[in-house]
């Protein structure tokens, strides 16, 4: 996260604010929205506010879908997570960059259908160029991958993710975004790696008192309706 | 909805910079319209920076009593100051005024952050039924049974009706809140993409307009090398030609049949190779456009009579016979005699080579026409639609060329595959030469094909007046 100062993560110390934006990254119909629909009904209601989505009239996201959650620690620290998705489809190649500017953390979801593999490559590839267009270093920001539609027929079966994730430099989680499942403990990864890269940048702890550990205990507490078993 | 006031940081955080950027004050102060219809509650609604954006409310008979009061008057506006600037981010706060009403400040917040608040009141919570001590006591010349009676007719409400009205006031405001704030990012991210879409074309169209720029140098670069070099090779060539005629003459001595044999090849070989040259520096001296053309009235028998002379003995050799057709109404053509020659025997010569032993080369000359404009261009009732012209074709009955090939033809160093040019000799010049040529002459090129059956060349050249 060098450069551009406007694109820095935001903090407010005035206000002991701390705004971290949070990406849905991934090929069209791969199941962004889904994921923050579920979110946003699994999250407790004083954490999530109202999903902001902008889609055309049939469904496809046309600019982006927006989740702001609100996690208020008991330090006095305001964390305001924002949630994004970014309209899958070719076309809307520069409203992607546009909301991935400024991201702290992107979550990228793939389709786990055997058939989508092409996809899921062109779209990663994407990411790796619109965050090099934003000076944001794809080396260096959190990434993490969800194998999504995990009930599907045809899909890449659970041995296969195991290999993956053993060569993955990227944690790989596994969801149903439609049923909720594994769609919070995507989130809690996604979090839990940024702020690790947050505290490594910009010393949090040493700045609001808070551990990252004990900012994670506080998220947890805040995300807590998971009704999922699965994923990892 | 200003766009411009929202810098790029809040716009890529999807935030809201200030309440007025995304509620109208119509909008809202119409909510408050229909809110104090309804309750006959007075509302403001004031942004997070301390603008109004909606005052609903009347003016209570008790207020303007005490207004003429000096103690009255001052307590009043100090009460009105101090809940104008009451503010929490989370919590209502229900504020006391020394005549028994009440002020409640409900916090308006958005995504986290506070954004402004709403102000209902002052209503007498009707919980509360006696005028207190404090509104008796404000001033010494206070009326008492004035004041009481104004009193009396102040909004009266419960608390908690006053809460269930004021969250649905929230309710509603923040409703609107989310529904602005959502038209709002549309736009922006409408006007942004379109820009960021605008950028990467601009940024292509860079990119490619040099890279054109550069290929247009190197095309100039190869037409100026093919002159250069092709002019370079003929000096020496042309010695070679002039001493080999010179020992075929007997000049250096009488020669034995094989000597006079192999000397025949050579001169042959070097001929051939001239052609080639010659041929590459019409290539050259073509595309660089530097090649001046003659322009004179030609007559079409004398022109291919005299392309019949000379393609006959390549064609008696191959056993192929040549049908020669010139059509009553044909019109002289204007023109180069030599590079209208070139290119009729450009075309008879493949026509003869790619035609098959025992078979047969038309060559045919009638009258034609050239298109002025663009056959239906735009304005082509105002152009002449076509001028005289003469059309010459040679068809041969060969093995034909296939349909993607056709297209390549006319392109330098092309030969439809490397085994015909083995068989027939030649580097792929002539065809491009001849459509540069006819070119030259404002006239057009076409070609038809059938594998299988032949292929019929069609050129289209200007005629010369009537008169000439
Ligand atoms: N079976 C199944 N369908 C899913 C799942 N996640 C998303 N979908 C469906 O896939 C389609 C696209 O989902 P959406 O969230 O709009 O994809 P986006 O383009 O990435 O935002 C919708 O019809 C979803 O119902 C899943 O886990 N399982
Ligand atoms: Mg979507």
């Amino acid at each position: 996260m060098a450069g551009d100062p406007r694109f820095e993560m935001q903090i407010d110390f005035a206000a002991k604010e701390l705004t971290v934006k949070l990406v849905y990254y991934g090929p069209a119909l791969s199941g962004k929205t889904s994921n923050l629909r579920a979110i946003h009904w699994l999250g407790t209601s004083n954490a999530c506010g109202d999903l902001m989505t902008l889609e055309t009239k049939n469904d496809r996201t046309l600019f982006f879908d927006m989740l702001p959650i609100t996690v208020s620690s008991g330090s006095g620290l305001k964390v305001r997570l924002k949630l994004f998705t970014v309209p899958g489809q070719v076309m809307h190649n520069a409203t992607r960059r546009l909301v991935l500017q400024g991201t702290d953390g992107v979550a990228f979801i793939a389709d786990s259908q055997r058939s989508e593999a092409d996809a899921n490559r062109e779209s990663f590839l994407n990411l790796k160029c619109n965050l090099e267009e934003n000076a944001i270093d794809p080396e260096r920001i959190p990434i993490i991958i969800q194998f999504n539609k995990r009930d599907m027929a045809s899909i890449r079966t659970d041995e296969e993710l195991e290999l993956i994730a053993q060569r993955s430099r990227e944690p790989i989680y596994k969801a149903v975004a439609t049923r909720g499942y594994g769609v919070m403990q995507t989130l809690r990864g996604l979090i839990r790696d940024t702020w690790t890269k947050l505290e490594e940048d910009h010393e949090l702890e040493e700045k609001f008192g808070i551990s990252p550990i004990h900012f994670m205990t506080e998220v947890e507490a805040k995300l807590k309706h998971d009704p999922g078993p699965r994923g990892r | 909805m200003t766009l411009d006031q929202t810098n790029a940081a809040d716009i890529m955080m999807g935030d809201v910079v200030r309440l007025e950027d995304v509620l109208s004050r119509d909008s809202v102060t119409s909510v408050c319209k229909s809110f104090f219809g309804l309750f006959g509650l007075p509302v403001r609604v004031i942004s997070h920076e301390g603008d109004l954006l909606a005052d609903v409310h009347r003016d209570q008979p008790l207020c303007n009593y005490l207004n003429t009061l000096g103690n009255g008057e001052r307590e009043c506006a100090r009460t009105v100051g101090v809940v104008r600037d009451l503010e929490h981010d989370v919590q209502t706060i229900v504020h006391p005024c020394f005549t028994g009403a009440v002020y409640r400040i409900v916090p308006l917040e958005y995504q986290g952050r506070p954004i402004g608040r709403f102000i209902v009141g002052p209503y007498v919570p009707a919980e509360t039924t006696q005028p207190p001590e404090s509104l008796l006591s404000i001033d010494e010349s206070i009326d008492a049974a004035t004041a009481c009676a104004h009193f009396d007719t102040m909004p009266r409400v419960r608390e908690h009706v006053a809460e269930e009205i004021s969250a649905h006031l929230k309710g509603v405001l923040e409703l609107l809140l989310f529904s602005g704030h959502r038209a709002q990012l549309a736009s922006t991210m409408q006007v942004a993409s379109v820009r960021e879409n605008y950028r990467e074309l601009a940024e292509k169209n860079e990119a490619l307009k040099s890279s054109f720029e550069e290929l247009k140098k190197l095309d100039q670069l190869k037409s100026t090398f093919l002159a250069t070099v092709s002019h370079e090779l003929r000096s020496p060539l042309t010695s070679i030609i002039g001493y080999t005629e010179m020992l075929e003459s007997g000049a250096a001595g009488a020669l034995s049949n094989g000597q006079a044999e192999f000397l025949g090849t050579i001169r042959n070989k070097a001929d051939q190779l001239l052609g080639l040259i010659s041929s590459l520096l019409d290539l050259g001296r073509l595309e660089a456009k530097s090649l001046d053309l003659k322009h004179e009235p030609i007559d079409p028998h004398a022109l291919l009579s005299d392309l019949a002379a000379t393609i006959v003995p390549t064609a008696n050799r191959r056993n192929v016979s040549l049908d020669i057709q010139i059509g009553d109404e044909t019109p002289k053509l204007w023109g180069d005699p030599v590079r209208l020659s070139q290119i009729l025997l450009n075309l008879a010569d493949n026509a003869v080579k790619f035609s098959d032993e025992g078979g047969m080369v038309t060559i045919r000359a009638e009258q034609g026409e050239i298109d002025a404009a663009g056959a239906s261009g735009l304005g082509a009732a105002l152009f002449t639609a076509s001028r005289p012209a003469v059309l010459l074709t040679v068809q041969d009955g060969g093995m034909g060329i296939a349909e993607h090939n056709l297209s390549k033809i006319f392109d330098a160093f092309y030969q439809v595959d490397a085994g015909t040019t083995r068989v027939h000799g030649g580097a792929g010049l002539g065809l491009s030469i001849v459509k540069q040529l006819v070119d030259g002459h404002g006239g057009k090129i076409e070609v038809t094909s059938t594998l299988g059956e032949g292929t019929i060349f069609s050129v289209t050249l200007p005629a010369a007046d009537e008169d000439a």
